[in-house]
């Protein structure tokens, strides 16, 4: 590795080279406006960690980091996370202004419900008002979808059958609210909406006839024409149930209701005259897109999610809280820092203003990646854990300075010149610092890997400065004491290295 | 300060303060010959915080016992004021604490109700608190967890570090040696325990927060006992001059690799607790930031204990195991001293230039050339 006498110029490209690569790339990272992510903890915002009740399999789980993140995502949450840690869910969003709104929305368990379709109805007035379902009004007789309104009647046409498009939307309708996924009782008629070809629109359903668990498997298809539906089988249990309720509501719409939202309301068997058994499996049609065909499976099959959910921890922050330990953090940090300096620059003289610099480009360096990294969305935020690890890793970064240094005094007490004490203290120095930052990198590495939570967070900035320092004492503060060595004259100022070095001098 | 016997090289200079005969490399402290006197204060300090955990237990945060907690910045309120808003608000036996000097947290364990009547005690806490502190709802941070989270943590955690416990001891066994690696593994050990007692003892909160630090403290006491084991290697090597003049036993090896690196492990424990007494009074005490508190507390008994157990625990402990190994049993009767001789890392730095060999050829009766077989040196 080291040579055993370095030359002049590459020991001085070398440190040109590393003090433009830190200072460079923490120029670049400002000029862009890049910052590091912030965590939760200093942000503001949300985080729920979700546990399956059950256990459930990698594919499931990513099933579940799909639909949350949808579902997020449709709040209008910015710069949400989902994912996986270990066997649980995490969902994370900070800078989330009203994070109690966000978990009440994410923190539902969706389901799926099948309800007959009554009426259409008006859309909702700016004075309409929720009412209890005991006092929702039936529909009216010209709007009811029954059987006999409909008056459905296959026939030879492209669509297989016709029926009485005229039925018109019912008005008294206009004053009642939607209702609320609070209020969305299986056994209560209730008001929802659909959204059809880009519009909304209102319908009143009558009370649940079955739930989601009466389906085993739906997929997405192609049908002979190249149009996608829905295909689904009925578990053993279902296809009895399915079969009473699709014959109560034969030649009517039956909707699929998914969180308090109509995914679709098909009508039963419109090409057939007579009612027949489903015999434990169906296919819807309509007017799906390959995508939209797809939502309706996965829901279908799986309710809202592929295994149900509990939260396990959630935590809300406010941003005022959140930036104040972001001050507090920062404050201790810089304060710390700042003690630390004075400490070495008393001890080391000249060498205390190495362990400034180097540190300075150590933080200019990090900076920029930790900066650089929260603008990709690869590592984790920055949390108060992260924090505390760099913090703890000042300790260790500037440790590989006091190994060099009080190497160079025992160097300089056996009667070594500075000039010749730089390489040899290096020398043992390096192995030192070597072994020294292998274990704490290793810690690091198998804590990000192994552990949940905040910890990956506080391991991942361990061992990203720990490899910071690897990289600076060989690229920076090698070269630097060196090339300082080369040129000192021994004794010549009390700012020389000799003065830090210097065995004799008293110092109290 | 130590009145064992010393071979000095003359320094010329008249009695420089403790500080600057550690400056100077002049320090003479009989670190093994003394173990008996370390053991016996850890093994104390050890029980003393076992027996408390023992009786008293921990005081465990709601991540590990599950519950919910609320915090607001209120500068115009009070803890009893504090306490009767979030009673009205439906709470029943709140814990009220006031964090730094503006913040108010407040805990409850809600678990034994069902999730609506959580949600809707939640809210209306909420809501109080906000009114109380003068503030919009959205500025009331919540947290609420349930009884398993904290455990799943904490056994994560234990996984990952039982895991880093064989990787260490495998890594200081093939690049130093079994020894050391069981040495700094039990040095590492005692700061777990001197830690964990006297979190029991004091009746300090564990926290999550409160897990990772001690992670790093154990990560960091290796870090420790590495540095100093790596100097003990060094000494130790065949091209060093100290062990194969014969007139030193393993354990004064080891006492003046302590000496050598005495100065540097003082200024890294200084450097490194530095900032962890900035974290623990800026951020906590002055701001009222709860994680920085829970891990600046950790950290600093942690890295307190850390530092003592690598100059105190892991090297004695090292040469004691060492010199029952019978090569260092026959050094050590050749050197056939009868106490333990320390030698000044500014003395060992002078036996190794031709000069003072020649003095210490001298003073000594002649050099045997029977030399301990020195270990392969695995150099890179």
């Amino acid at each position: 590795m080291a040579a055993p006498a370095v030359s002049r110029k590459s020991l001085i490209v070398s440190l040109i080279l590393t003090l433009v690569i830190g200072f460079g790339s923490l120029a670049t990272t400002l000029s862009l406006g890049w910052g590091p992510k912030l965590g939760l903890d200093l942000a503001g915002g949300l985080s729920v960690v979700f546990k399956p009740t059950t256990p459930a399999t990698q594919t499931q789980l990513n099933e579940v980091v799909t639909i949350l993140t949808n579902r997020v995502n449709g709040l209008g949450v910015s710069g949400a996370q989902v994912n996986v840690q270990g066997k649980n869910v995490v969902v994370s969003a900070p800078g989330v202004k009203d994070a109690r709104r966000v978990l009440k929305l994410i923190g539902e368990t969706a389901q799926l419900f099948f309800r007959p379709v009554l009426c259409q109805v008006a859309l909702a007035s700016k004075t309409a008002k929720p009412i209890s379902a005991a006092t929702m009004p039936a529909c009216g007789a010209a709007y009811a979808l029954t059987q006999s309104n409909l008056a459905i009647t296959p026939d030879n046409s492209v669509n297989g059958y016709s029926m009485n498009n005229t039925i018109g939307v019912d008005p008294q309708f206009a004053n009642i609210a939607t209702t609320t996924s609070a209020q969305d009782i299986y056994a209560d008629p209730v008001i929802l909406t659909e959204v059809v070809s880009g519009k909304v629109a209102r319908f009143l359903l009558g009370p649940g006839d079955l739930t989601g668990q009466a389906i085993g498997k739906a997929y997405a298809t192609q049908d002979q024409v190249g149009a996608w539906v829905v295909a689904y089988n009925l578990t053993g249990v279902g296809s009895p149930e399915w079969d009473a309720v699709a014959k109560a509501n034969f030649h009517q719409e039956l909707a699929i209701e998914l969180d308090g939202v109509i995914q679709s309301a098909p009508l039963i068997q419109p090409t057939q005259s007579t009612f027949t058994s489903f015999a434990g499996q169906g296919q819807i049609s309509g007017s799906f897109t390959e995508s939209g065909a797809k939502d309706l499976a996965v829901a279908m099959e799986f309710g809202a999610l592929p295994v149900r959910l509990q939260p396990l921890t959630t935590q809300t922050v406010s941003p005022t809280l959140g930036h104040s330990a972001l001050i507090a953090g920062l404050g201790a940090g810089l304060a710390g820092l700042a003690l630390v300096l004075l400490y070495v620059i008393l001890y080391y003289r000249a060498l205390g203003l190495v362990i400034l610099l180097g540190l300075g480009v150590t933080a200019a360096l990090l900076w920029a990646i930790i900066s650089a990294l929260g603008h990709t969305a690869y590592a984790p935020t920055f949390s108060l854990a992260g924090v505390t690890g760099l913090i703890v890793s000042i300790g260790i970064t500037v440790d590989s300075y006091i190994v060099y240094f009080e190497r160079l005094k025992d160097e300089a007490r056996s009667g070594r010149t500075v000039r010749s004490s730089v390489d040899r203290g290096f020398k043992s120095a390096w192995r030192t610092v070597l072994a020294a930052d292998t274990v704490s990198l290793l810690a690091a590495v198998l804590l990000y890997l192994i552990a949940v939570g905040d910890v990956r967070g506080f391991a991942f900035f361990l061992g990203l400065s720990t490899l910071m320092d690897v990289f600076i004492t060989w690229y920076f503060t090698r070269p630097l004491v060196i090339l300082l060595g080369r040129r000192d004259k021994q004794g010549s100022s009390a700012l020389s290295m000799a003065a830090g070095m210097n065995a004799g001098g008293s110092h109290e | 300060m130590s009145d064992a016997p010393v071979i000095e090289a003359p320094t010329g200079e008249s009695g420089p303060g403790r500080f600057g005969r550690l400056y100077q490399g002049l320090t003479t402290i009989d670190f093994v010959g003394r173990r008996k006197i370390w053991f016996t204060a850890s093994i104390v300090v050890i029980v003393v915080g076992l027996g408390s955990l023992g009786i008293r237990g921990f005081n465990l945060g709601i991540d590990f016992k599950g519950g919910s907690s609320w915090e607001v910045l209120a500068p115009h309120s009070s803890i009893s004021a504090m306490t009767t808003a979030v009673e009205n608000a439906g709470l029943t036996n709140p814990t009220v604490e006031k964090l730094g000097s503006q913040t108010y947290q407040i805990t409850a364990d809600l678990n034994n109700d069902s999730t609506t009547v959580q949600n809707t005690i939640t809210t209306a806490v909420v809501n109080a608190m906000a009114k109380e502190a003068g503030k919009n709802s959205t500025q009331v941070s919540t947290s609420s967890v349930g009884p398993t989270w904290g455990g799943q943590v904490t056994n994560r955690a234990l996984e990952a570090l039982i895991i880093f416990f064989i990787a260490v001891v495998l890594y200081i066994s093939i690049r130093f040696e079994p020894k050391m690696a069981l040495a700094a593994f039990i040095a590492m050990i005692h700061d777990l325990l001197v830690t964990v007692g006297v979190y029991s003892l004091f009746g300090f909160q564990i926290t999550p927060d409160t897990v990772i630090a001690i992670l790093t403290i154990l990560g960091y006491s290796l870090y420790d006992t590495v540095v100093v084991f790596d100097r003990v290697r060094d000494n130790a090597s065949s091209t060093n001059a100290i062990l194969k003049s014969g007139t030193v036993t393993y354990g004064e090896m080891v006492n003046l690799s302590m000496n050598q690196t005495l100065a540097r492990s003082i200024n890294t424990s200084l450097v490194a607790i530095l900032p962890v007494a900035a974290v623990l009074v800026v951020g906590a005490y002055i701001l009222g930031a709860t994680t920085l508190q829970n891990y600046g507390l950790a950290l600093f008994v942690g890295l307190t204990s850390g530092a003592y157990s690598s100059i105190f625990i892991a090297s004695p402990l090292l040469a004691w195991m060492k010199e029952r190994e019978p090569r260092y049993r026959e050094l050590a009767a050749r050197v056939a001293r009868t106490e333990h001789a320390v030698l000044s890392p500014r003395a060992a730095a002078m036996m190794g230039s031709d000069q003072t060999q020649r003095i210490a050829g001298a003073t000594r009766r002649a050099t045997s050339m029977v030399i301990p077989r020195a270990r392969k040196q695995k150099r890179r």
